[in-house]
């Protein structure tokens, strides 16, 4: 573990010659959002963002993907071993990931994750404006500890480079001119944490984390499920910007010979339509009720059980999604609460 | 099916989605090795009744149409409609709005009694015979002509999106039009286009259709959210699709 401290100016020098190395993906403005994108040089490069329209999910579980290509009986996994190095991940968003590693390396070890996710090394970076809709506070997600390779952290006008992995300490190899952070700096940085885990709390959360499944657990009938469906469009929006959501589809792409072709994953949603319908016809989440419900069953109950944690980290992005303003999990963990 | 027979038929349209297949360019060898073409008018001048699959573009707009309609139905293994026309009478369904005395006298002024001017309300091609399967879209997407047709080459059916064009929208990473205080179309509109118009910073006008189970009551009540009025939604969805669900 080592620190140094940068300027900002030292920071982009960095990412430049990073970039002569290797592909970054870094956020950047569109139009007047963000989004991670593959960078051309630094000065694109924001870090006083607030939140990007897709988590970073979209580096390891891309919304289409090639599994396989297959030649009659014949196939060959596709799998993408490139480096790259994803810079400037808040910490909710490290924290899905590390949900989403958990999923994707127990039961079925996904190569295609995986892969990519072992080849990723990753630059988090202390949130320094907080988006309308984010709880991360809530979540004890608007800070962590661990997980990335390297973290950065604004302090006044500089930057704390904490350098945590083998990994990390790679990509600051060869930089001229590092300075290392005395502890004063360095200890100074739970002054930003103690204001990130109060100020990142656009929503009030009345239950406690752990009472969460329990509450859910008698509540299958409770009337907040209909009244909010009412207006659910089954546009799976919620669900396609959630960094925590990893649903997908499989479907074969004939090639015109008709023998050949390719296997392509693409992203799907509990709350389509027919993403539980199963051979036979049979759609065992029929109604807009059922599968709204399943949505917040799944993140505060059913991978809660499997991951350890909730399965929401905060991020608000489903509330700026849901057009009919449906989506937001704290008022509805709160109704649950309430009556 | 060993090579099936294909023959496309134009009815009331502006032929862009014939003209989208022509656009395959190479591809289109790729498709002659899957099927024979006995009648298009756009690209051969052959004509045929005797073909397995008939492709439909287009309105149905007078009587007459419906009975070559019919015929080519009973003729035809396979029927595939192709285009918004087609599948949900698109654009051509915005004179249903009026009564066709009026419709007729603002197209063709003092003609509008001749005989082979006779309009009626458009109807889609499900309106009248049972289709197959559908090429949604206005204009279609040849990718997915060119999908449906191999799904049929090898007896796959295929899997076209249910699901409304949100989901696309997202995996391209827009922002949403709601966010700008536009209405889109997004929500009840079936997908499959790639969320072709909100990523190129417009509203979705509804071209391939409602999804199966529109929610129409969050339509409405969301407008009030957005400051928005059921007119202006109304303006968005007669264009594409009059009359087709929205009570
Ligand atoms: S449920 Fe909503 S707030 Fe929670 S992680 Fe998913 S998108 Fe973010
Ligand atoms: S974003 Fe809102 S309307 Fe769309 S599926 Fe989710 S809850 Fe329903
Ligand atoms: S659907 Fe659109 S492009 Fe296709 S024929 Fe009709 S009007 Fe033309
Ligand atoms: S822009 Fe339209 S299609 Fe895209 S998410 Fe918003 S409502 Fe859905
Ligand atoms: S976004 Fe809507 S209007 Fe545009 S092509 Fe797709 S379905 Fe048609």
């Amino acid at each position: 573990m080592s620190y140094y401290k940068m300027s900002e100016e030292d920071l982009r020098q960095w990412v430049d010659h990073l970039l002569s190395k290797v592909t970054v993906y870094g956020v950047q403005a569109k139009g007047d959002r963000f989004a991670f994108n593959a960078l051309n040089d630094s000065s694109s490069l924001r870090l006083d963002y607030d939140v990007t329209i897709l988590p970073p999910k979209k580096y390891f579980l891309p919304p289409k993907e090639t599994l396989l290509s297959y030649k009659g009986q014949k196939y060959d996994s596709v799998v993408d071993e490139k480096p790259f190095v994803l810079f400037g991940v808040h910490p909710y968003d490290l924290a899905a990931i590390r949900q989403m590693d958990k999923i994707f390396s127990s039961d079925n070890n996904d190569i295609h994750y995986m892969t990519r996710r072992n080849n990723a090394t990753i630059v988090a970076l202390d949130v320094q404006t907080p988006s309308a809709h984010n709880f991360s506070g809530n979540m004890n997600t608007a800070v962590i500890e661990g997980e990335y390779d390297i973290l950065l952290t604004k302090v006044d006008s500089s930057y704390v480079v904490d350098v945590r992995t083998g990994k990390g300490k790679e990509l600051i190899k060869g930089m001229s001119g590092l300075v290392t952070a005395e502890m004063a700096l360095v200890d100074s940085r739970h002054k930003v944490w103690e204001e990130n885990k109060s100020r990142l709390r656009a929503y009030p959360l009345k239950p406690s984390l752990s009472e969460i499944p329990g509450l859910l657990d008698k509540s299958r009938e409770h009337p907040v499920w209909a009244e909010k469906a009412e207006l659910c469009f089954s546009c799976g929006s919620c669900v396609m910007v959630c960094p925590t959501c990893y649903c997908f589809d499989v479907q074969d792409e004939a090639e015109w010979d008709l023998s050949s072709g390719k296997r392509i994953r693409s992203w799907d949603g509990c709350m389509l339509e027919r993403f539980a319908l199963v051979a036979g016809g049979h759609n065992f989440r029929k109604t807009k009720e059922e599968r709204y419900r399943h949505r917040y069953y799944r993140k505060g109950k059913y991978v809660a059980e499997k991951v350890g944690e909730i399965s929401c980290v905060g991020c608000g992005r489903c509330v700026s999604a849901c057009v009919p303003g449906i989506a937001n999990p704290c008022e509805v963990y709160n109704r649950l609460k309430e009556d | 099916m060993s090579k099936p027979r294909v023959a496309i038929f134009d009815f009331a349209c502006c032929e862009g989605c014939q003209l989208q297949i022509v656009n395959m360019e190479e591809e289109i060898i790729d498709l002659l090795s899957v099927v024979t073409p006995v009648e298009w008018r756009e690209a051969i001048s052959d004509q045929s009744t005797e073909y397995d699959i008939a492709i439909i573009e287009g309105s149905i707009t007078r009587p007459e149409d419906e009975e070559r309609l019919k015929t080519i139905r009973d003729r035809a293994k396979v029927l595939i409609a192709l285009g918004a026309c087609a599948t949900i009478g698109g654009v051509n369904k915005l004179k249903n709005n009026f009564g066709m005395d009026d419709v007729k006298s603002s197209v063709y002024g003092e003609a509008r009694d001749m005989p082979h001017l006779s309009t009626y309300p458009t109807k889609a091609a499900d309106e009248i015979v049972k289709v197959d399967y559908k090429v949604h879209g206005c204009p279609i997407d040849n990718r997915e002509f060119a999908y449906i047709v191999k799904c049929i080459a090898t007896g796959k059916e295929p899997v076209i999106p249910y699901y409304p064009v949100c989901v696309e929208c997202k995996e391209k990473e827009n922002v949403c039009r709601f966010e700008y205080g536009e209405i889109c179309l997004g929500p009840i509109t079936r997908a499959g286009c790639d969320a072709r118009c909100p990523s190129n910073g417009a509203w979705c006008f509804g071209c391939r259709g409602f999804v199966d189970d529109p929610n129409m009551n969050a339509g409405r009540e969301i407008l009030e959210k957005y400051g928005k009025t059921v007119e202006d939604l109304m303006h968005r969805i007669v264009l594409f699709n009059t009359g087709r669900k929205e009570e």
